[in-house]
C-alpha cells in the first residue's frame, strides 16, 4: 500500500491538485439540487417525527390533540368570507389516529427517507461517474415539484382523502406529482451514466442505477392498479403489498447498500474486502426480492402457491444478505477504531449492521410457523423500524454527515451535537424495537389463547405504547438536534479553519 | 381491457428482460474482469488507499490513531524494561 501522505510534500503535488479539484468541482456542480433535496428530507423528518409522536401517544392516550382542529376551525370562522362555511367539518378529524398514522408513514416514507435517498444518490452518481452535475436546474426543479406532491398527498391523507391502501395512501393526483420528479430524476440519471467518464462501473452506481429503474415502474404500477376496476378485494391487498415490500426491497434497499457500499470503504481508506461478493450480492438481490411481498398476507385470501413462492425468495434473500453481511465486515476488519472518530462511519455501520439483522429477522418472520405469532402485533411493526429507521435512516444521516460539508464549504460546528443526535437515535430505536418486538411476542402469543378476551389483550398491551413513546421521544431529541445543526451548515455557520474531512489536498498547495 | 392486460405484462417482460440486458452487457463492457482493481476506483491520487477522510470537527483521525498507538505501544513496552 502506497503512504502518499508521507510522500505529498517530496513528490510533485501537480496530480494531487488536480485529483482535489476536479472532485471540489464535481461536488460545487451538486451544491443547489442536493441540499435542496437534504433541507427538504430534514424538514420532512421533523414533520414526519411529530405526526410519529402524535400517533404514538394516540396509542396510549386516543383522544391526545384530537379537538385541535376543530377549534382552529372555529376560529378561522370569524374570517368567514375569507374561509369556506364548512371549514369545521373539513378540518375536523385530521389529527385522529387513522390519518395521523398514514400521514406518519407517507411523510417518512417520501418526505424523508425517498428524499435523503434522492439526494445522497445524486451526489454518488455525480461522484462515481466522476462528471459534473449535468444539468442541477433540471434536478432542483424535480426536488420542488417532489415536495410539492409530498405535501399535496400528506393534506390530502390529514383531510381524509386517503386511498386507504397501505404505502399508496396519497391520492391519485398527488401520486403523479411525485412521479413526475421522480421520472425526472431517473431521466437524468440515465443522461449522467451516458456521460460518465470511462471506465469501471462502481458497485453502487449499479444499485443506484437499478433502484431509479424500479421505483418509478413500480409506483406507477401499482398506482394504476389499485385504481382499477380489475383489481379489487384479495387482488388489492395483493398489489398493495407487493409494492409495499418492493418499495422498501427495490427501492430503499439498494439506496441504502449504494451509500454503504461507497461510504465504509471511502472513509476508512480500504477498499471492498471482496468486490466480487458485491456484485454477486447485487445480482441475487436483484433475483429474489421482488418476489417477498405475498408473505405480508400468509393465512390471508390468496392461493397458497402465491404465499409459498413468496415465502421461498424470502428465505433465499439470506444469500445476498449473508453476502453483503460479510463483506461489510470483512472490509471494517482491523479498521473498527476508526467508529471513534468518524460520525459518518458510525451511522453507516450502525446502518449497515442492523441491515442484517433486520433482513435475517424478516426472513424469520416469513416462515408459517413463527409468522402465526408475529402477524398483526407490534412484532411487525418493531421490524419495520428496524429496517426502515435503524438501517436505512442512519445510513442516510451518514451519507449526510459526509456529503454536507462538502456542498456548503465548511466542516459541522460541533462534535457534541453530533454525538448526541447518534446516541440518542442509537439508543432510541434500539429500544424502541426491543419494546415492540417483546410486546409483539407477548401480544401474539395471548392472542393464540382462546380464553383470553381481546380486550385483555388491548390492555395488557397499553404499558409497552408507553415505552414505545418514551422512545419516540429519544428519537425526536436527535431529530431536533440534527436539524438545528443542519441549519446551521446551511447557513454556513460551520466552522470554516480546516478540518480532516475537508479539502485538506487543496489547502496544502 | 385486453390492452390493459398487454401492457402490464408488456411492460414486466421488458423490465425482466432489460435486467438480463444489463447483466449480459456488463459482462460483454468486461465489467466483470479484473474486479479488484475496479473496487479501488473510489480513492484518487490526493486520497489514496489508507487515507481516513473523514473524522469529528475539530479532530485528525489519523494524528489521533497513531498518538493512541504510540501511547499503547509506550505503556506496553512499560513493565518489560
Amino acid at each position: 500500500m502506497s503512504n502518499a501522505a508521507t510522500s505529498k510534500p517530496v513528490s510533485a503535488p501537480l496530480p494531487d491538485i488536480h485529483d482535489a479539484a476536479d472532485r471540489a468541482a464535481v461536488d460545487a456542480s451538486c451544491r443547489l439540487p442536493v441540499l435542496s433535496f437534504f433541507a427538504s428530507a430534514v424538514f420532512w423528518l421533523i414533520v414526519g417525527t411529530v405526526f410519529a409522536l402524535l400517533a404514538s401517544i394516540k396509542m396510549h392516550n386516543p383522544q391526545f390533540a384530537v379537538e385541535i382542529p376543530a377549534s382552529l376551525a372555529h376560529w378561522l370562522n370569524q374570517f368567514y368570507p375569507l374561509v369556506p362555511a364548512n371549514t369545521v367539518e373539513t378540518l375536523n378529524g385530521a389529527l385522529t389516529f387513522g390519518r395521523v398514522r398514514p400521514a406518519h408513514l407517507n411523510t417518512v416514507a417520501y418526505g424523508w427517507a425517498s428524499t435523503a435517498a434522492l439526494g445522497v444518490g445524486i451526489w454518488l452518481m455525480a461522484r462515481l461517474c466522476r462528471v459534473q452535475l449535468r444539468y442541477p436546474r433540471f434536478v432542483t426543479a424535480a426536488a420542488v415539484i417532489w415536495n410539492i406532491g409530498v405535501f399535496v398527498g400528506t393534506a390530502a391523507i390529514l383531510l381524509g382523502e386517503s386511498t386507504g391502501v397501505e404505502w399508496l395512501e396519497f391520492p391519485a393526483y398527488a401520486t403523479f406529482i411525485l412521479f413526475i420528479a421522480y421520472a425526472l430524476i431517473s431521466i437524468w440519471a440515465v443522461d449522467m451514466f451516458v456521460h460518465r467518464r470511462p471506465g469501471h462501473v462502481y458497485v453502487s452506481q449499479w444499485y443506484i442505477m437499478a433502484a431509479l429503474f424500479w421505483f418509478p415502474w413500480l409506483y406507477a404500477t401499482a398506482n394504476i392498479l389499485i385504481h382499477h376496476e380489475s383489481v379489487q378485494g384479495s387482488v388489492s391487498a395483493i398489489v398493495n403489498w407487493w409494492y409495499g415490500h418492493n418499495a422498501l426491497g427495490l427501492w430503499f434497499t439498494p439506496m441504502g447498500l449504494a451509500a454503504a457500499y461507497y461510504f465504509i470503504p471511502k472513509v476508512i481508506g480500504r477498499p471492498v474486502h471482496s468486490y466480487y461478493l458485491s456484485a454477486f450480492g447485487f445480482w441475487s438481490l436483484a433475483l429474489f426480492y421482488s418476489w417477498n411481498g405475498g408473505h405480508h398476507l400468509i393465512g390471508g385470501p390468496l392461493p397458497a402457491w402465491v404465499i409459498t413462492a413468496s415465502i421461498v425468495a424470502s428465505v433465499m434473500m439470506v444469500i445476498p444478505v449473508v453476502v453483503t453481511a460479510i463483506n461489510h465486515h470483512m472490509t471494517m476488519k482491523g479498521n473498527f477504531h476508526v467508529l471513534e472518530y468518524s460520525p459518518t462511519l458510525r451511522f453507516v455501520v450502525f446502518g449497515a449492521m442492523s441491515y442484517t439483522l433486520a433482513s435475517l429477522q424478516g426472513t424469520t418472520m416469513a416462515i408459517r410457523s413463527l409468522n402465526t405469532v408475529t402477524h398483526f402485533t407490534d412484532y411487525t411493526i418493531g421490524h419495520s423500524h428496524l429496517g426502515l429507521y435503524a438501517f436505512f435512516t442512519m445510513i442516510m444521516f451518514g451519507s449526510m454527515y459526509y456529503i454536507v460539508p462538502r456542498l456548503v464549504g465548511c466542516e459541522w460546528r460541533s462534535a457534541v451535537l453530533i454525538k448526541i443526535h447518534f446516541w440518542s437515535c442509537a439508543y432510541g430505536i434500539i429500544f424502541m424495537v426491543l419494546i415492540l418486538t417483546v410486546g409483539g411476542l407477548v401480544q401474539g402469543l395471548m392472542m393464540r389463547d382462546a380464553a383470553i378476551g381481546f380486550d385483555k389483550i388491548v390492555e395488557n398491551m397499553v404499558v409497552y405504547k408507553y415505552f414505545r413513546s418514551v422512545s419516540g421521544v429519544l428519537l425526536t431529541v436527535g431529530h431536533v438536534v440534527f436539524a438545528f445543526h443542519f441549519s446551521l451548515m446551511l447557513l454556513r455557520l460551520g466552522r470554516t479553519e480546516g478540518g480532516p474531512t475537508l479539502f485538506r489536498p487543496l489547502e496544502t498547495t | 381491457m385486453a390492452l390493459f392486460y398487454g401492457l402490464l405484462i408488456a411492460s414486466m417482460v421488458l423490465l425482466g428482460g432489460s435486467a438480463v440486458y444489463a447483466l449480459f452487457w456488463a459482462a460483454g463492457e468486461g465489467q466483470f474482469t479484473n474486479m479488484e482493481e475496479g473496487s479501488k476506483i473510489i480513492f484518487d491520487k490526493d486520497e489514496p488507499e489508507g487515507e481516513i477522510t473523514d473524522a469529528f470537527p475539530g479532530i485528525d483521525a489519523k494524528k489521533e490513531i497513531a498518538r493512541k498507538q504510540a501511547r499503547r505501544l509506550s505503556t506496553a513496552g512499560a513493565p518489560k524494561s
